[in-house]
């Protein structure tokens, strides 16, 4: 019973952090219908900035929050010069451009910042508390979670309570009738690439002061995991891509656990869980369900 | 709208299987087996050279010996790539110095390197282009890294008669006699590595109960194989193995080696996931003697460990820049002098692989000094006839020695243990004991099927 409650808390640790990327993925999702690839390596790319300016002595919170500014203007200008131009193309051209954005910003984090895994200080305490069962849980987990938490609140307000959440949602949903109702539809996308690439931002460097470390391929196999997240919990749903990104970590752990046949191949089970839900259930646990007027 | 979803999934299900491939370290090209190889063990050359596409004792033509290279200079292992910094700076000083004498004929060394990411396949179309299909290309192959990597180019390699010299992993497959025209580096093979931790088990504590962590490729299983080895007959036992992949956090894994009531870890990781483990049983709260393996005696590595890695034991046969002990040491001064000169900028000297790069090197001109003729067959046979000590960072003591029958180098370690005193101290290994010696015994203490793959 310990041991299985020390995986599903191994489990928690590992699922916020898919979480975190996780909503990011739904955000540009939600505000933008782009399913960005490059967020797993933009969200590096700003971890590696969080962890130079702590180089510099600066605390943790203030170089992810410098971070996190540097992410916001970085996203709107990839939106403005990248995103945009293939606006009317087929979304596969979009699709592409995230592509080479993993690859280009993933060579360039190496290019810039050398390709020496690093240490990264955590913003919250060392050490763990007791649980139930004789089980401890990290200081650092628990800081995830609250961290995790808030931001979702902040974003579900965001989007559901304001009124440039309400123009958020309507760019995305139909940017010809937003246009016609006076929304100016280019700022709304912009906006919408630049949030989710703060957030992406504050993801990327949380999931560096929890691993400790960074090295460029810090992103690449959080990223697979994240896309499960999304998918499974709908990827138009916040509180789907953090619920997911949970079962996701915790599935991941009680596998590594439990199913000695999958030893070592354990990113099995986010892609086959990708997989499943796209069959059974496009629309994930948690996300709407689209009706096409015919 | 719908289609347009369509397409986006379908495009994602694509992306998603490019990723899962890119992000697999594994090569599928592992079907070159030796059989074509000829044996050699009964001719009167012990290096075969019938078969050679290439005439193998043909003298250098000129005053350059070039040597080509393939590693890891980008993506997720690109940490590898500063093995390269410290052999290029030592050949660099050596061209400084006037060059290399072999014979009456004196040569400077020229090296042309190719970035692979780790991908074997990559590897091979590398060496193919920088080697030619004629052999025109390079005189020798210079420690490519990677095991598969090496697999990927052996046969190509061993048609041609090009030496393939200094692989940089410590594969006990580099000792496989279908390939004469290959062999490794002083790293030391995996299978002396778990041999040396279960004597140390043996003697501290004999009814260890172990549990192991490893990568879940040919690393991981020779080096499961190798302990499996070492500790028959004995009263240790293997209580558990988890497998991880490379990229992922082993957390979970070693909650669950924690949790097998063992009290002795081997943990065979390398790169991040390694001091990503030794954090994850002191968090565990785990008491066990640990050991970590030879890819992960980094400055940078057990640094990101900090205390979590106190007293850690590992193996090595190189000194240490961060060990106190070695500050006033010549070998050393020359060693930092010669790296800051000709590889200034933006790395670490003080990181492990920079110093064995270096030593590679630097046996390298002891082997070419000692070849009889600027041919590829003279230098194979130099390498055959190695006995090299007191060169580049080799601990005193240590001898490089190499035969037609041992094609091992790294045969000799020093046990260290890791000493953590502070955040900002200069935390480094001591060495613990006498040196092992496990020179010409590799044969011994590796499954045959191993060295013969």
């Amino acid at each position: 019973m310990q041991l299985f409650l020390s995986q599903v808390i191994n489990g928690v640790g590992n699922g916020v952090v898919f979480a975190t990327v996780a909503l990011a993925l739904v955000l540009i999702f939600r505000t933008t219908r782009v399913l960005n690839f490059a967020q797993g390596e933009m969200a590096l790319f700003s971890a590696y900035i969080s962890w130079k300016l702590t180089t510099f002595d600066l605390p943790v919170w203030v170089a992810i929050g410098i971070s996190m500014a540097i992410a916001f203007v970085a996203g709107a200008v990839i939106e403005r010069t990248l995103i945009r131009p293939m606006e009317g193309h087929s979304p596969l051209n979009v699709v592409i451009i995230t592509l080479g954005l993993f690859l280009g910003l993933n060579a360039l984090v190496q290019l810039i910042f050398g390709t020496d895994p690093q240490s990264m200080p955590s913003p919250f305490p060392k050490g763990s508390v007791s649980f139930i069962a004789d089980t401890r849980v990290q200081k650092v987990t628990i800081g995830l979670m609250v961290v995790l938490l808030v931001e979702c609140a902040a974003l579900w307000l965001l989007l559901n309570r304001t009124t440039l959440g309400l123009k958020l949602r309507a760019v995305a949903s139909n940017p010809d009738s937003a246009r016609l109702h006076g929304i100016r539809a280019g700022s709304m996308l912009m906006f919408g690439w630049a949030i989710s690439a703060a957030i992406g931002a504050l993801a990327g460097s949380l999931v560096a002061s929890e691993r400790a470390a960074l090295d460029a391929s810090l992103m690449q196999v959080v990223l697979v995991y994240a896309l499960a997240a999304a998918a499974l919990g709908g990827f138009d749903s916040i509180w789907g891509a953090v619920v997911s990104g949970l079962v996701v970590g915790v599935a991941d752990a009680l596998t590594i656990q439990y199913v000695d046949a999958l030893d070592g191949i354990e990113v099995v089970l986010p892609l086959g869980l990708i997989l499943v839900v796209l069959v059974v259930m496009p629309n994930g646990l948690f996300g709407k369900r689209t009706v096409e007027r015919v | 709208m719908l289609r347009s979803r369509k397409a986006r999934i379908g495009a994602s299900l694509l992306t998603l299987a490019l990723l899962a491939s890119a992000c697999s370290s594994r090569d599928d090209d592992d079907a070159a087996t030796g059989d074509e190889g000829s044996g050699g063990e009964d001719t009167e050359s012990l290096i075969p050279t019938d078969h050679c596409a290439t005439d193998p004792t043909e003298e250098i033509e000129g005053d350059v010996i070039k040597l080509v290279s393939s590693y890891p200079q980008s993506g997720q292992y690109a940490a590898y790539s500063e093995i390269a910094r410290g052999w290029m700076a030592y050949f660099d000083k050596v061209n400084d110095e006037g060059g290399v004498q072999i014979g009456d004929r004196t040569f400077t060394i020229e090296y042309e390197t190719a970035d692979d990411q780790y991908n074997a396949a990559e590897t091979a179309a590398n060496i193919d282009r920088l080697v030619g299909p004629d052999g025109d290309g390079a005189f020798a192959v210079f420690s490519v890294v990677g095991t598969a990597n090496n697999v990927a180019i052996r046969d190509t390699l061993h048609e041609l008669c090009v030496p393939n010299l200094f692989a940089a992993t410590g594969s006990p497959q580099w000792g496989n006699p279908d390939y004469p025209w290959m062999i490794g580096s002083t790293l030391t093979p995996y299978t002396i590595e778990a041999a040396a931790f279960a004597e140390l088990l043996q003697e501290i504590k004999p009814d260890a109960k172990v549990a192991m962590l490893r990568q879940d490729d040919d690393f991981g299983d020779a080096y499961e194989a190798g302990f499996k080895m070492a500790i028959e007959g004995t009263d240790i036992e293997l209580v558990e193995v988890q497998e991880y992949s490379p990229g992922t956090d082993p957390t979970p894994q070693v909650t669950s080696l924690a949790n097998s009531g063992a009290d002795a870890f081997l943990n065979g990781a390398a790169l991040l996931p390694c001091p990503q483990a030794l954090t994850a049983k002191e968090e565990a709260g785990w008491e066990a003697i640990t050991w970590v393996s030879g890819t992960c005696l980094s400055k940078t590595l057990m640094g990101i460990a900090g205390e979590a890695g106190a007293d850690a034991y590992g193996a090595s046969n190189l000194k240490d820049p961060l060990n106190p002990d070695w500050d006033d040491d010549p070998a050393m001064q020359e060693y930092l002098e010669t790296v800051q000169t000709y590889q200034p900028d933006g790395f670490d000297p003080e990181n492990a692989v920079v110093g064995y790069g270096y030593t590679q090197a630097a046996i390298f001109i002891e082997a070419l000094e000692q070849a009889e003729a600027p041919t590829r067959l003279a230098v194979m046979e130099a390498m055959y006839d190695l006995e090299v000590s007191d060169v580049g960072l080799l601990l005193p003591g240590v001898t490089i020695r190499t035969s037609p029958d041992d094609k091992f180098m790294g045969e000799t370690v020093q046990l260290a243990q890791y000493e953590w005193t502070g955040p900002d101290a200069r935390n480094h290994f001591v060495p613990q004991g006498d040196l092992i010696d496990y020179e010409g015994r590799t044969a011994e203490v590796t499954p045959e099927e191993l060295i013969n793959s």
